[in-house]
């Protein structure tokens, strides 16, 4: 026994880890492997006999694994381009350019102490976080991502983004009452305030679009804009557009609208009791909304997946890998080594002071640049949903970017003068881009009628 | 200008995004230094020689070259001249008025001065106001002064300098440059020639060399 314990001594940590992790693991493939051997058919038949509901799984799994990275990409965006607009450098120390910058605050987040005031709704509080997490997540579900690409195609996926969407008031609100402190209360009530009166403009303020496309699919929207930038509905549509932007941004609690916590101002508003990853989940979903926002505007009014210009020719890459048979295996095993040798060799040549391993290096990182590059095309040209997902989140991610430099700009308004906008300016421009729109319905069919 | 609703959000959004492109100054400070004078140590300090004295002479030049004007000097010691100390002039209140002066450049009223050079200045004032206290025509202004004095006393430089706004130090080059211009009145000049022709080793050493090279001094003699 005391040998035994000496060796484990002698071990150092990564050795430790290994020494779980590796027995662990064969334990879980033998178990995996024998229970697929014994009851795969079944399970497969129970996929199979279950489709949708495992789709359903797959996509909530997905769509949460998903906002982690996105997430982390809009803080990092957040920190970077705030700080070059204030003629800062932002963060550049951990990892290159400061990437990993925002890892550090999720980290923090993670280790701090879970707090519960005493005489707080315990059940309450715990859950608030995770309604206001869950209706981000649930509204992204019908989210064209790219073609075949999303969640669900609800026919009514418009309606069901605006009524999950809205359960998010109902989080904050369990937060601000639940923490037994008068302020969270306000700071809830106020949020909720604002939620609910921009909720209006923003659903009015669709409702025209609705009429002309007919349906409330997203899908079938996005469908709608293809072809050239002009079939986008921000050109028939930009005064919804205009409404609809600035009611996102009230949505999803950003500057000029980031009352429900003014950070400079109040302490947080409704998550003044929160700490550790609780508050951190607040955060987390209030960036995922930023990021939900600017794809539901992308969706409805920038063309979702379609490409702002159609090409006149079309290139079809007819790539069969499996008709190449034993050839294949020579072409990946040769030309990594070929393609390395070939870019090393002007390197190598060019400067007699170069040294062979410093010029196989280059020619094999060039290598590397050039086939992922000529990879990624292949993908973009051969595959749909590559090219679609591509624009999708190109043009998502520049409205982020309008949503992080609005914050590096504007300074925050007052409360009564957010109230004011909304139902003195917001409201009836709405009710107006929704009358004249269906008027000019009604006159084009009415003359089409009349035509024909 | 018409207003137009927004233009403002517009017009800050665009100086936002022209800050986004703009080169930043930051200076990466462990790993590059900044690119300083040789001579720069980054904090005042007085130095004191061997005796335990100041070696500062209250010459005002670091005062006047310091680019934000923290460095200023104020108060007397006991021989009535300055005592330095240092700092921003504002916690200096007792001559607060002087540090303005001296950080614009002029010359400041000195009362301890004036005892040993008394003067009844009030003609110059006819005189700058002559030149229209124009510091571009400080020759004429100076030829002006020496009409008046005979030559040009330290105090009348003092409060031409104050006066006219140029600093003492060019106003003094000036007057340097110039043959025609003189500090010391003529008889003050052939004062000092009659003392220094008294000095007793001159006359030796003159015999000296008169016996050594064999002649008196010619027209050429440099000595005198």
């Amino acid at each position: 026994m005391t040998a035994l314990t000496k060796t484990w001594d002698q071990l150092t940590l990564p050795g430790k880890a290994l020494f779980i992790l590796i027995p662990l693991l064969a334990f879980l493939t033998a178990g995996g492997v024998i229970t697929i051997v014994l009851f795969g058919g079944l399970i497969w038949q129970a996929i199979l006999d279950h489709l949708e509901i495992v789709r359903l799984f797959v996509a909530v799994l997905a769509l949460v694994l998903i906002f982690i990275p996105f997430a982390f990409v809009i803080i990092y965006m957040e920190l970077k381009v705030i700080a070059r607009m204030n003629l800062r450098i932002g963060p550049d120390r951990v990892g290159p350019w400061g990437t990993l910058m925002s890892l550090v605050p999720g980290l923090k987040v993670l280790v701090k102490e879970d707090f519960t005031p005493t005489r707080a709704d315990a059940v309450v509080f715990t859950w608030a976080p995770v309604v206001v997490f869950a209706t981000s997540v649930m509204s992204a579900l019908v989210l064209p991502f790219a073609p075949g690409l999303y969640g669900r195609d609800l026919n009514i996926g418009l309606l069901y983004f605006f009524a999950v969407g809205g359960m998010s008031v109902v989080g904050l609100l369990m937060g601000g009452w639940s923490s037994f402190n008068k302020y969270s209360l306000l700071g809830g009530l106020r949020s909720a305030a604002q939620i609910v009166s921009y909720e209006i403009p923003l659903t009015l303020s669709v409702v025209g679009l609705i009429i002309l496309a007919g349906t409330m699919s997203l899908n079938t929207i996005v469908q709608q804009q293809a072809g050239w930038f002009t079939s986008w509905y921000v050109f028939r549509q930009p005064l919804a557009f205009l409404i609809f932007f600035i009611a996102a941004t009230a949505e999803a609690n950003r500057t000029p609208f980031d009352l429900t916590e003014a950070d400079s101002e109040i302490v947080a508003g409704f998550a003044t009791e929160y700490s550790g990853m609780r508050f951190g989940f607040f955060f987390f979903a209030e960036y995922v909304n930023v990021f939900i926002v600017s794809a539901l505007t992308t969706v409805l009014f920038l063309g979702g997946w379609n490409a702002p210009i159609v090409l006149p020719w079309h290139i079809a890459l007819d790539i069969n890998p499996g008709s190449y048979g034993l050839a294949l295996l020579f072409f990946v095993a040769l030309v990594p080594v070929i393609g390395t040798l070939l870019l090393a060799a002007p390197v190598y040549l060019m400067r007699s002071k170069t040294r062979w391993w410093v010029a196989l290096i280059i020619g094999f990182v060039v290598f590397n640049v050039v086939a992922g590059g000529l990879t990624f095309l292949w993908a973009y040209i051969s595959f749909d949903f590559v090219a679609g997902l591509l624009w999708f989140l190109g043009k998502a991610f520049t409205l982020v970017f309008v949503f992080v430099w609005m914050r590096g700009t504007l300074p925050r308004v007052r409360i009564d003068q957010l109230m004011g906008f909304a139902w003195k300016w917001l409201l009836p421009a709405a009710l107006l881009n929704l009358f004249v729109t269906a008027l000019a319905v009604l006159v084009v069919n009415a003359w089409r009628g009349g035509l024909a | 200008m018409s207003f137009v609703p927004g233009i403002g959000i517009v017009k800050g959004m665009s100086l936002t995004l022209k800050r986004f492109f703009e080169p930043k100054a930051t200076i990466m400070y462990p790993e590059e230094r900044p690119d300083v004078a040789a001579k720069f140590r980054g904090r005042l300090q007085l130095l004191l020689d061997e005796n335990g004295a100041l070696k500062c002479e209250t010459c005002f030049q670091c005062a006047q070259a310091c680019p934000i004007e923290c460095i200023d000097m104020g108060g007397m010691d006991t021989k009535g001249r300055f005592h330095v100390h240092w700092g921003p002039p504002e916690t200096y209140g007792e001559r607060r008025e002087e540090s303005a002066l001296r950080r614009a450049g002029r010359t400041v009223p000195d009362p301890n001065f004036a005892p040993f050079d008394e003067r009844d200045l009030s003609a110059l004032d006819d005189v700058l106001e002559r030149f229209d206290h124009d510091p571009k025509r400080m020759l004429e202004i100076l030829e002006a002064t020496q009409e008046l004095y005979g030559h040009l006393p330290v105090a009348a430089i003092k409060k031409i300098s104050q006066l006219t706004g140029a600093w003492y130090a060019p106003i003094y080059g000036t007057a340097t440059y110039y043959g025609h211009l003189r500090f010391e009145s003529p008889e003050a000049k052939a004062q000092i020639k009659a003392m220094a022709a008294r000095r007793p080793s001159e006359d030796w050493y003159l015999a000296g060399l008169q016996a050594s090279l064999g002649g008196g001094p010619g027209a050429s003699g440099a000595s005198s």
